[in-house]
């Protein structure tokens, strides 16, 4: 209990991997910022999909890495690189989430720009766009998800202030990346 | 017997997803809303994901934190005299101070690099701190009710309390930031 009270062992501990994620996170923001001609003239409606698609993995591999995390301390999954039924399961279904969530994230998009009038919304673009950035990023970051659970899990970290943070964190960046990437292919 | 079945996992996340895209559509909606102050201050971009990110992140670990104290009776769901409450949000409040300084002078930098002169990146980093802090206030605040409401209702915090906070954030996050560079940039 001890842990529990003390503020400062949670602010030190909580500030190391927060410094460590607002670094990615300027750099995620850079990536955003070198789009803004693809966001204003190429792609309008593209930025309703930010938000929602960095939100997004977040969620997803925030959630992966606290279940991870808890099945790790259970005993239910071993620390080690093998894909046991109960890890597949895991990774699969933030695969089909990430998939579905996208598709989502795209056509709502559309119909909420559409709704509020926003003008020349390339529809296919912003689905496309939003479906395969979202699982590109969702395939690599489920990988980088399962070997940082591990991880922090051999070295003692706290699944819930360690690894979730940097996952979503991570995720931001790759997600931007990835967005960045096939925004240049579509257009 | 498998821990982790697909059907329940996707059942249990899906629905709130899309509750999260549709918060986060409208952190897009304003982005889309002000895309002629971005255009003059393309700097807005860049501080998009950070502001999210770590608003999200900080709120994050505070919901964790709150969802394990609630379980463990060190917290009970109500908001007089609770100490370990108070000390939680006491570190979350530290915390956020001390990364978004951080942000805010790894921007004040890059604001003085890109020739933006000395007075007004100073402007600009005192506004980004403090759109920070108001977003990180009621963020968290709403971090506390909801973390009580899902103990309250049963409800698991890591597949709908973090998911809901973060997309909140973002709502939070891009309104705050928005509002205070118009105010004190004057774009």
């Amino acid at each position: 209990m001890p842990r529990e009270l003390n503020v400062r062992a949670i602010v030190i501990q909580g500030l190391a991997i927060l410094l460590l994620c607002a670094i990615i996170e300027i750099l995620a923001g850079n990536v955003l910022e070198s789009m803004k001609e693809q966001l204003a003239v190429a792609l309008p409606g593209l930025i309703l999909a930010i938000p929602p698609l960095l939100d997004l993995r977040g969620n997803i591999n925030g959630a992966l890495a606290s279940r991870l995390g808890t099945a790790l301390h259970t005993g239910v999954i071993e620390p080690k690189l093998s894909m046991s039924a109960e890890l597949k399961v895991n990774i699969i279904s933030s695969m089909i989430l990430s998939f579905l969530a996208s598709a989502t994230i795209g056509l709502l998009s559309v119909g909420v720009g559409t709704l509020f009038g926003i003008t020349s919304i390339n529809v296919l673009g912003i689905v496309t766009i939003a479906i395969i950035a979202g699982v590109v990023s969702g395939i690599i970051l489920a990988a980088i998800t399962v070997m940082v659970s591990i991880f922090a899990y051999v070295r003692g970290w706290d699944p819930d202030n360690v690894t979730a943070p940097l996952m979503a964190t991570i995720g931001d960046l790759l997600t931007m990346i990835s967005i960045f990437l096939v925004a240049i292919l579509v257009v | 017997m498998a821990v982790y079945g697909l059907r329940r996992i996707l059942w249990e996340s899906y629905p709130v997803l899309v509750l999260c895209v549709v918060i986060s559509l409208s952190a897009g909606l304003i982005l889309d809303s002000q895309m002629g102050s971005i255009k003059a201050f393309p700097l807005i971009l860049v501080m998009v994901p950070p502001i999210n990110g770590i608003n999200n992140n900080v709120c994050s670990i505070l919901g964790a934190r709150l969802a394990s104290a609630l379980h463990m009776g060190t917290v009970e769901p109500k908001l007089g005299k609770q100490k370990v409450l108070r000390k939680n949000t006491r570190a979350t409040w530290l915390m956020s101070i001390g990364v978004f300084w951080f942000t805010s002078a790894i921007f004040f930098g890059m604001a003085l690099i890109t020739g933006m002169g000395l007075a007004r990146s100073i402007m600009l980093m005192f506004a980004f701190f403090a759109a920070s802090m108001v977003a990180i206030a009621v963020t968290m605040w709403c971090t506390v009710g909801l973390a009580f409401l899902s103990y309250i209702r049963g409800l698991d915090p890591d597949n709908v309390v973090i998911p809901i906070v973060t997309s909140i954030g973002d709502v939070m996050g891009v309104t705050c930031l928005i509002i205070a560079i118009k105010i004190v940039m004057g774009v």
